[in-house]
């Protein structure tokens, strides 16, 4: 029984316990929120502190690269979590949308543990039901057309995953990572390989890379608040880009398939920048920059380096804060304006300076702007980019920043800086649920970019060995 | 310690504008009495100085190291430039007290004219090339103070007077470090010693001392500032550094060069002493050429101010003894009656309100002593026997009739374009019909005839006792330099047949002044033949309209190279923010077109995505 209760079981079993005890008749229903808040502190906790060698169910292993992850995970289910209690005025909604959230949290957990890719599936399909529901939540026209447009998508990668474990199981009898690897080194072709190609397609479409992209925009800004934070921060971070770094780390695509991600990446980059530069909704811009952000993740994984999956990691942990962040951002500006559109906001600053300033730290970190947290991990890239010899994806990653900070800067001014828009003068700083993580966040990304030596040396680096 | 005195004769000076410049304009006499008390005193330092030159008095202070050691040396012909200059800074200084007393800036002009005089010492005094360079460029800060005080637009002179100095200026530098770098010393003494070889980079070094050094002198190329400061400054200021203190140093720095550096004389033939004369042949005709058609006193000066520098650089051009001693007898001359007639044109001006020739007119009785002493400085700057410009353009023209004939004729030629310009000036202000509005006016107050008539009594006296200055000041200047005593010259005037060249000159001159006022009735329009003579008017049309300034025409090309530079920034700037951007907007514009929502199309773009996927990965395995 001990045995039983091991981290990486608890990591599942104990969401998942929350989530019945709290749907039980017995009262509860309070309780949703503190179990979800806990249980995500928890977890920060103990992955910040180096997890025990532990082996759970379908063989939940936690290594450096889950690590990072789980601590990611935990962190933007807290923020998502406090959000939704500062925004979501309905009770019943608010109820709904915590356990999901754990819901979530359990697929998620469970994606980054496991060893074998029916079990990654698996996991894959728990997060993604929950997100769909949670896009929906709110029962309006927008949202659902977001949720069916991702459920829609996230069938067809359904298809192709599920066809290409099928393949797989067909051609080496074998499911699990290692064994996969293993029967592709010995001279993967024919089936081995399309199932690998199927396998990829399918998570870019779950990543949101271009051209699977059509989907995202549309989910991230029709989904309440709370659930872009979770969706944008981390929950495509998991259930597509993750799984990529996982096979690509455990060498499951042999070389082929550096070409096809560097070229995906690198169209990402550019097209979701200049698709951002155009939009006029807040939640939506934002949406187009998670793509042009994943396609530096997916570019930096391309290189086939140990050094460009360093850099593919740690751009996700920082895209996981910086991007959450800008997305409390705008939750605490719809919330206290009443709407997202850029061109009817404007001189909030001067209203909301908490808000303002953490929009500030926020766009430069995903910039890149020294010293925050976003200049480092793109350094690693390029550098990853330069030294594996793709000088030009390498020039398209700089110049692209240049994009980055192009619709960033017009955001912050249209929405932050300037003189206030009539209508606005009323307009009072966020409440402290929304507060407190955009403080959290906040320091961390200025965190992690001044300590980076230190960070560098005991979570980046350590990702490749522990 | 006796270098000391060395010392004191800069700082003094200097401290004492300081002082001026804290005093302010609150109390009135106080100004001028400190003004005329550190100028006396600082005349008496130069004066005790002097008489130590004989003896080799220096000051070696370490300083930056590198060679560029704060060194002080007081050798004859430094003595002289002192003495000249305290004297200058004496009397102009008593005029300066009555003629700036009513200046909104006479306190701040006053210090100016202590700083200049400073300047004036520490470079007569200095050895170290760098030393020299200091203080010849703080010259140019006083300078652009002096000029900027005057009129209301005079802050434009000045600039055009500070770019001009300054270029030539930093010729100079360059042309020094050439020689520190050749010679591997700085050292003014150990240079004299050693000698620079003319060819190569030393060449090229010797061409760039003796512009910076005749520009500080005024002659051309970098001349036009002076002419329009003339106007625009207060007038003391144009006696003063102008007329006589540039002149002082100017020519003390090219006998210098000419003298010591490059040993001129020691090889006549040499290309350098053909650019030197040439290039004093050329100031003069033009710059008399253009004082010749001018109808302003100071204006009209500010001209023969160049051109006599001309008959400075050809006499020291020369390399040969009689040159040497007219150039340097000529500079001290100049000086003199240059000062003059300025301190006149600035009576004038002060007591008519104008200067222009064609309001003036019949002053002779209401100002006669103004007059006499404006009649014995014209006369002397028209080499009239038996004025002292007299003997020194002997000297000169000896000097030049032995290099070539040619070279004499321009100088003869000078000397009657100058004589007849000031036959002009003297009659269009002191003769013909005097003015409606003139007749009220009287002569100058004391302080101001003072120097006047002190310096026309120099004039006088530099004359027939022209052995005085020669012996005190010149010959053992030519003595150091080691330049041998050249037989063909016995007492001045020793040539009949030069100083009959030169009656034939003034004679032609008187004639040709009887002409032009013939033609037009009036002596402002006595050279109004000249003026608008077929070839001469066009050239004189565009020196008017400033064809011929390198400074404007230099503003010129820098406005047209900077209008070039600016279209080729705002093309730039329209490659990034113009056709960057469109682009980037473009593309924008289509991605967002592209993106209708439809859940059909980005499903066709996900399956059409995975299958050009799924065919590399299984082509390339």
């Amino acid at each position: 029984m001990k045995e039983a209760m091991n981290l990486p079981n608890q990591l599942i079993l104990l969401p998942l316990l929350a989530v019945v005890v709290v749907n039980l008749p017995l009262g509860l229903r309070w309780a949703a929120m503190l179990g979800g808040v806990f249980f995500s502190i928890y977890q920060m906790w103990t992955m910040v502190f180096l997890p025990p060698l532990e082996t759970g169910f379908f063989d939940l292993q936690i290594d450096g690269l889950s690590r990072v992850l789980l601590l990611s995970i935990g962190l933007v289910a807290f923020v998502s979590i406090l959000a939704a209690r500062g925004t979501i005025r309905d009770k019943r909604e608010r109820f709904y949308f915590y356990n999901l959230v754990l819901l979530a949290m359990v697929g998620m957990n469970g994606l980054v543990m496991v060893r074998d890719l029916f079990s990654l599936y698996v996991f894959i399909e728990i997060t993604s039901v929950a997100s769909f529901i949670l896009i929906a939540l709110r029962r309006e026209l927008d949202g659902l057309e977001g949720a069916f447009k991702y459920l829609i998508m996230s069938a067809v990668a359904t298809a192709m995953m599920l066809s290409a474990v099928a393949l797989l199981l067909l051609a080496t009898g074998e499911t699990s990572f290692a064994k996969v690897a293993e029967q592709m080194r010995l001279g993967g072709s024919g089936l081995p390989v399309l199932a690998a190609g199927l396998f990829v397609a399918g998570l870019l479409i779950k990543a949101g890379s271009v051209p699977f992209h059509g989907w995202l925009p549309d989910a991230y800004m029709a989904a309440p608040n709370a659930a872009s934070i979770l969706l944008g921060g981390i929950v495509t971070k998991t259930t597509g880009v993750y799984a990529l770094i996982r096979l690509m780390q455990d060498g499951m695509f042999g070389t082929g398939m550096s070409p096809v991600l560097l070229l995906a990446g690198a169209v990402s980059i550019v097209a979701g920048a200049l698709a951002a530069l155009g939009q006029r909704d807040f939640k939506r811009m934002l949406a187009y920059s998670s793509i042009s952000q994943v396609g530096y993740i997916v570019l930096s994984l391309g290189t086939g380096t140990a050094l460009g999956v360093v850099g593919a990691v740690f751009h996700l942990f920082n895209h996981a804060v910086f991007k959450s962040l800008l997305f409390v951002n705008a939750t605490a500006v719809e919330d206290r304006a009443g709407t997202r559109d850029m061109n009817q906001l404007g001189g909030l600053a001067a209203r909301m300076p908490v808000t303002g300033f953490a929009s500030v730290v926020a766009l430069l970190s995903t910039a890149g702007v020294p010293p925050l947290a976003g200049f480092w991990s793109k350094l690693v890239i390029i550098v990853a980019l330069y030294k594996s010899g793709h000088p030009v994806y390498a020039a398209v990653a700089v110049l692209a920043s240049l994009l980055t900070l192009a619709y960033f800067l017009s955001m912050q001014r249209r929405v932050f800086f300037g003189k206030l828009r009539e209508g606005l003068e009323g307009v009072k700083e966020a409440g402290w649920y929304v507060l407190v993580p955009t403080l959290a966040l906040t320091l961390i990304t200025m965190g992690v970019g001044v300590l980076i030596p230190w960070m560098f040396g005991s979570f980046v680096l350590p990702m490749e060995k522990f | 310690m006796i270098s000391s005195p060395l010392l004191y004769c800069i700082v003094y000076p200097a401290l004492c504008g300081v002082l001026l410049l804290v005093v302010g304009n609150r109390i009135k006499w106080l100004r001028e009495f400190l003004l005329v008390l550190a100028s006396g005193i600082n005349g008496y330092m130069a004066w005790a100085l002097f008489q130590k030159s004989g003896e080799s008095v220096a000051v070696a202070l370490p300083w930056a190291g590198f060679g560029l050691d704060f060194t002080l040396r007081l050798q004859h012909f430094g003595g002289f430039i002192l003495l000249a200059g305290a004297g200058f800074g004496v009397l102009i200084s008593l005029y300066s007290a009555v003629f700036m007393r009513e200046h909104r800036h006479a306190n701040q002009f006053y210090a100016y004219f202590l700083f200049s005089l400073a300047q004036t010492n520490g470079v007569a005094l200095a050895d170290n090339l760098v030393m020299l360079l200091f203080f010849w460029e703080s010259l140019l800060v006083t300078l652009f103070g002096m000029i900027a005080i005057g009129r209301e637009d005079a802050w434009k002179t000045a600039v055009k007077a500070l770019v001009l100095v300054g270029i030539s200026d930093v010729c100079m530098m360059v042309g020094m470090a050439l020689v520190g770098s050749l010679r591997g010393t700085l050292s003014l003494n150990v240079l004299t010693q050693q000698g620079v070889a003319l060819d190569g980079l030393g060449g090229l070094a010797f061409i760039l001392l003796v512009l910076g050094a005749v520009s500080k002198a005024g002659a051309i190329p970098f001349h036009t500032w002076i002419p329009d400061a003339a106007e625009d400054a207060p007038l003391p200021f144009m006696a003063l550094v102008p007329a006589a203190l540039e002149k002082l140093l100017g020519i003390y720095f090219l006998a210098r060069i000419c003298l010591d550096i490059f040993k001129l004389p020691s090889a006549p033939d040499n290309w350098a002493c053909h650019f030197l004369m040439i290039l004093g042949a050329v100031t003069i005709l033009i710059a008399v050429m253009m004082a010749l058609i001018q109808k302003d006193y100071k204006r009209l000066l500010a001209y023969h101010a160049i051109s006599q520098v001309g008959y400075m650089i050809l006499g020291i051009g020369t390399a040969v003894y009689a040159g040497i001693i007219g150039g340097i007898f000529h500079m001290l001359n100049h000086a003199l009656y240059k000062s003059c007639l300025f301190l006149s044109g600035g009576s004038v001006e002060r007591q008519a309100g104008t200067t222009d020739l064609k309001k003036l007119g019949g002053l002779k009785a209401q100002m006669p002593l103004t007059f006499i002493c404006f009649a014995v400085a014209a006369a002397s700057i028209s080499g009239v026997p038996p004025f002292n410009g007299f003997y020194s353009k002997e000297l000169v023209y000896d000097g030049a009739l032995s290099r070539h004939v040619l070279y004499y004729v321009a100088a003869v030629l000078g000397s009657f374009l100058t004589a007849a310009s000031f036959l002009k000036l003297g009659h269009a202000v002191y003769f013909g019909k005097l003015a409606e509005e003139n007749k009220k006016v009287k002569e100058a107050p004391a302080a101001m005839l003072i120097p006047m008539i002190v310096i026309a009594g120099l004039c006088v006296l530099f004359g027939p006792w022209n052995e005085l200055p020669l012996k005190t000041f010149i010959y053992p200047i030519l003595e150091k330099a080691g330049v041998e005593y050249h037989t063909c010259h016995g007492p001045i005037p020793h040539q009949m047949m030069l100083v009959a060249g030169t009656l034939i000159a003034l004679v032609l001159a008187a004639l040709n002044h009887r002409y032009g006022v013939k033609r037009t009735g009036v002596g402002v329009g006595a050279s109004e033949h000249i003026h608008h003579a077929p070839v001469l008017g066009w050239f004189y049309d565009k020196a008017e309209k400033r064809w011929f300034d390198p400074y404007e025409v230099g503003m010129k090309v820098l406005r047209g190279g900077s209008y070039a530079l600016f279209y080729l920034d705002r093309f730039i700037c329209w490659l990034s923010d113009g056709l960057a951007a469109g682009l980037t907007y473009l593309a924008s514009a289509i991605i967002r077109w592209s993106h209708n929502g439809s859940c059909s199309r980005y499903v066709l773009w996900a399956l059409a995505g995975a299958a050009i996927l799924i065919w590399y990965v299984m082509k390339s395995a």
